[in-house]
C-alpha cells in the first residue's frame, strides 16, 4: 500500500509513538536518518535506530527491538522483500518503507496496511492486483450446482482459463522482476517531509544534497533521471535565504573526488569516471597527465601540492582551464553544477566529497561497521568542528588511491578475464587493496573504473575476499553510465539454483552475493551458461 | 563582656556558608546560660530599685544583651533551617547518615515534616490533567531537551522505561530517550550522549 499523503499518513501517525528506525549502510541512507532523526527530535518522537547491513541483519534486529514497538521505518531496506512473511510481525505492527532499492516486492505494494510505503514511483510498472493474485474458491463453489456434462465441460473451461492466467503472470513477474535498479533518493523524500513539516534548514537540505550527489556518484540512476530527483532539492534552494550562516548552494564545480582536500594532480588521478579515459595504468599514462596538466596551464610543481596553498590564480581559473583542456584529450568535460555547502570562515565543502568521506567511514578498513556508520552521521553535521568528516576524507584518500591501484594493477597485468557474455576480475587475498576494497561500495568503484577503461560494454564480475573463506561478488551492468538496471540480481539466483551452490543472498542490492571462495570458479562457469 | 560567644558561634557558622555544621550543642548551651544569669540579674536589680534609678542604666545594658542573645540564635537555627530545606532538594527524603548526624533532634523533626508536606503536595499536583503527581526536584533547572540521544557502547540487555516499554539496549544502536531515564546509564558509561 502506498501512503497518499507524505506528512499526515506518514509522519503524523508517527507522533508521540515510539519507532524502531531501521536503516541500511549506504550513503542516502545515512542522508535520510539523518533528516528524520532531527524530525523526530524536534517534535520528540523516541526512537530506536539499527543500522542493518542485509536482510538476516534486518531479521535478528527486528527481533531483539520489537517488542512494545508499533511502527518500524525502513530506510533502503526491506522494499524488495516480503516484509509480512520474513519477520512474521504482530498485526498491529506497521512498517514504514523508504526504500530507493527496486522493484519493490509485490506483496508489500498491496499489503493492506501493515506495509506501507512512503513514496510511490512512477517508472515502476507495477503489475495490476488482478493479474497477480487471483481467489479460486467462490469459482469452484459457483458449479457445485452443474450437473454432468456441463460440470466437466465448466472444469475444462476453468483449467484453461486458468493455466493461461498462470502463464500471463509467470510473464508480467518476470518483466517486473528481472532487473534490479535504484528509484529516487530516499534523502529527497525525507527532505520533501521536512519542507511538508516546515523544517527544511540547512541541515536537511546538506543531507538531501548529499543523498542525490551519492545517487549520481555511484551511477544508481541514469543522469537525467539524477537532475529530476534534485528538483525539489533545487526549489528550496532558491527558497532558502543566503545569510550569514552555513547554506548550501548549487555552482558549477569539477566534479572530481576530493580535490579541495588533496592536490589537483591526485584528485585527476583518481576520479573513476575521468581518470580510466587518461589510460594511467600504460606506460603512457603518466605522460598523458603531464600533457593534460601542461595544456591546463598548471606548472607541475603547483599541481602536486595541496590545494588550498596552491597559487589563488591557478584555483580561480582551475574549471575553465579543465574546460578547455578536457576535449583536446578527447576526455568527457569534469564539471557540472553541483551542490556545494558554504560555512561562514571554512572553504566551501562539495557535496561529492561528503559522498566519498561517507563511502569510506561506512566501509572503514580498521572501523567496525556501526562505528563508521555512527560517524557518517555524525559527519553530515553542518555546523561546528567536523572532526569525523575529516576522519572520513583521509580514509577515503587511501581508499580511493587503493581502488585506483588494484585497477591499474588489474588492467595491466591482465587481471581482467573473459568469461563468454562477461568480464570479470578478483581481488587477491593479502593485497595492500584487499583490506580497503572489500566492501560492496568500493569494490564497486573499482569496477566501474574497470569498466569505464574498458569502454564499459560488456558487464563486468567483481570478486573481494571476505573472512573465513567466503567472498563477495557484484555484478556490473554494461553501460552502467547509462542504463543502470542490473541484470545480475535475477541472474545469480538462477545460477545458484542451477549450480547448487550455497550462495548467501543476504545483500539488500541483489547484485552483490556472497559465496565461498572454493566454489567461485564453479559458479562463474554456471553463470556463463546461464547467460550465453 | 556580654554576647562574646554568640558571636563566635554566629561567626563559626559564617565561616562555612555553603555546607552544614555540626550542630553546636554546647555553645548554645553556654548562651543560653549566660541569658539565663542575665535575666536573673536583672530580675534582682529591677525588683531592688524601685526607687533608686541609678541602677536602671545597668539594667537596659544587661537587657539589650539578652535580646542580642535572642536574636543572634535565632538567626543562627534560621540560617540552618535554610540549608536543612535545601537538603531535602539535594537528598530527597532520606538523608545520608553522615549528615543525619550533624542535625539536632529538633531540626531532624522539622526536615520530616518538610520532606511530609513536599511529598503531599507534590502528589497532589496535576491530578486535574491526569498525572499522580509531579516529582518537582527533577529537574531543578529547566531542561534543555526532555530527550536526548544516546549511543549504546555495550551489550546492557533489555531496560525498562518508566512509562512500561522496554527497550534493548545493543552496542552500537542509538536511541533517542528521555534524560532522566538515561542519566544513571550515562554515569555508568553504558550510554554516551551524542549531539
Amino acid at each position: 500500500m502506498f501512503v497518499e499523503d507524505i506528512k499526515n499518513d506518514f509522519y503524523n501517525t508517527l507522533l508521540g509513538n515510539r519507532v524502531l528506525l531501521l536503516v541500511h549502510y549506504d550513503v542516502d541512507a545515512v542522508c535520510t536518518c539523518k533528516i528524520l532523526q532531527d524530525l523526530f527530535k524536534c517534535d520528540n518522537i523516541l526512537y530506536t535506530l539499527v543500522p542493518v547491513g542485509g536482510i538476516s541483519d534486518l531479521k535478528t534486529a527486528y527481533e531483539e527491538n520489537n517488542e512494545e514497538i508499533k511502527f518500524v521505518v525502513l530506510v533502503n531496506c526491506g522494499g524488495t522483500i516480503d516484509l509480512v512473511d520474513i519477520l512474521q510481525p504482530d498485526e498491529d505492527v506497521i512498517f514504514f518503507v523508504l526504500d530507493s532499492h527496486k522493484p519493490t516486492d509485490i506483496c508489500n505494494v498491496y499489503s493492506d496496511g501493515q506495509v506501507r510505503l512512503v513514496y510511490k514511483d512512477d517508472e515502476e510498472n507495477i503489475p495490476n492486483f488482478d493479474d497477480i493474485f487471483r481467489d479460486d474458491e467462490d469459482e469452484e463453489e459457483a458449479d457445485e450446482n452443474l450437473q454432468g456434462a456441463d460440470r466437466l465441460e465448466a472444469m475444462v473451461e476453468r483449467r484453461r482459463d486458468r493455466k493461461a492466467w498462470e502463464e500471463r503472470r509467470h510473464t508480467l513477474m518476470f518483466n517486473y522482476t528481472q532487473f534490479s535498479y535504484y528509484g529516487k533518493p530516499s534523502s529527497c523524500v525525507a527532505l520533501e517531509l521536512a519542507v511538508r513539516a516546515s523544517r527544511n534548514n540547512a541541515a536537511a537540505l546538506w543531507a538531501g544534497a548529499v543523498g542525490c550527489a551519492a545517487h549520481s556518484a555511484l551511477y544508481l540512476r541514469p543522469p537525467a533521471q539524477c537532475l529530476l530527483d534534485a528538483e525539489p532539492l533545487n526549489r528550496c534552494l532558491n527558497a532558502q535565504s543566503h545569510s550569514t550562516t552555513a547554506h548550501v548552494v548549487v555552482e558549477k564545480d569539477a566534479w572530481l573526488p576530493l580535490y579541495r582536500w588533496w592536490s589537483v594532480e591526485g584528485a585527476l588521478s583518481h576520479a573513476s569516471f575521468f581518470t580510466p579515459k587518461l589510460k594511467l595504468h600504460a606506460s603512457s599514462g603518466a605522460s598523458r597527465l603531464r600533457q593534460l596538466l601542461a595544456d591546463m596551464g598548471f606548472p607541475l610543481q603547483q599541481a602536486r601540492q595541496a590545494y588550498r596553498s596552491m597559487d589563488v590564480e591557478l584555483r580561480r581559473c582551475l574549471l575553465s582551464a579543465l574546460e578547455t583542456a578536457a576535449p583536446k584529450h578527447k576526455l568527457p568535460i569534469p564539471t557540472r553544477p553541483t551542490f556545494l555547502l558554504h560555512k561562514p570562515h571554512s572553504p566551501p565543502m562539495a557535496a561529492l566529497d561528503a559522498v566519498y568521506a561517507i563511502m569510506a567511514l561506512i566501509e572503514h578498513e580498521t572501523l567496525p561497521k556501526a562505528v563508521g556508520f555512527q560517524k557518517a552521521l555524525s559527519a553530515l553535521q553542518v555546523n561546528g568542528e567536523n572532526e569525523p568528516l575529516k576522519v572520513g576524507i583521509t580514509a577515503a584518500r587511501r581508499s580511493l588511491e587503493a581502488v585506483a591501484r588494484l585497477a591499474h594493477s588489474t588492467l595491466s597485468s591482465r587481471g581482467l578475464l573473459l568469461a563468454g557474455p562477461f568480464n570479470y576480475f578478483i581481488v587477491q587475498e593479502g593485497t595492500s587493496e584487499a583490506g580497503l576494497v572489500r566492501g560492496p561500495l568500493w569494490l564497486g568503484e573499482a569496477a566501474r573504473w574497470i569498466a569505464t577503461a574498458t569502454s564499459g560494454a560488456r558487464p563486468i564480475l567483481a570478486s573481494a575476499p571476505l573472512p573465513d573463506g567466503q567472498c563477495l561478488l557484484l555484478g556490473l551492468p554494461p553501460r552502467y553510465d547509462q542504463e543502470p538496471r542490473n541484470l545480475f540480481g535475477a541472474a545469480f539466483e538462477q545460477a545458484a539454483q542451477k549450480s547448487g551452490i550455497s550462495v548467501v543472498l543476504d545483500y539488500v542490492d541483489t547484485s552483490v552475493i556472497v559465496l565461498p571462495t572454493s566454489q567461485r570458479t564453479q559458479f562463474l562457469d554456471a553463470l556463463t551458461a546461464l547467460l550465453a | 563582656m556580654f554576647g562574646e560567644k554568640v558571636i563566635e558561634l554566629l561567626k563559626e557558622s559564617e565561616r562555612n556558608r555553603e555546607t552544614l555544621d555540626q550542630y553546636n550543642d554546647e555553645k548554645i548551651r553556654q548562651i543560653i546560660e549566660e541569658m539565663h544569669v542575665l535575666f536573673k540579674l536583672n530580675m534582682n536589680d529591677a525588683n531592688a530599685t524601685t526607687e533608686n534609678k541609678s541602677l536602671w542604666t545597668t539594667v537596659q545594658v544587661r537587657h539589650s544583651a539578652l535580646e542580642r542573645n535572642k536574636r543572634c540564635l535565632l538567626a543562627y537555627l534560621y540560617n540552618r533551617m535554610n540549608k536543612i530545606k535545601i537538603l531535602r532538594w539535594e537528598f530527597g527524603s532520606v538523608l545520608p547518615p553522615d549528615i543525619r548526624e550533624l542535625l539536632s533532634d529538633a531540626e531532624y523533626d522539622w526536615f520530616s515534616k518538610y520532606s511530609t508536606n513536599l511529598a503531599t503536595y507534590m502528589r497532589s499536583l496535576g491530578q486535574d490533567i491526569g498525572y499522580n503527581g509531579i516529582d518537582l526536584t527533577e529537574n531543578l533547572r529547566p531542561p534543555k531537551s526532555l530527550n536526548i540521544e544516546v549511543l549504546c557502547l555495550v551489550d546492557y540487555g533489555k531496560l525498562e522505561l518508566e512509562d512500561g516499554d522496554v527497550i534493548m539496549l545493543k552496542k552500537n544502536s542509538t536511541h533517542f530517550l528521555p534524560t532522566s531515564e538515561c542519566q544513571t546509564l550515562i554515569r555508568q558509561g553504558i550510554l554516551k550522549q551524542i549531539t
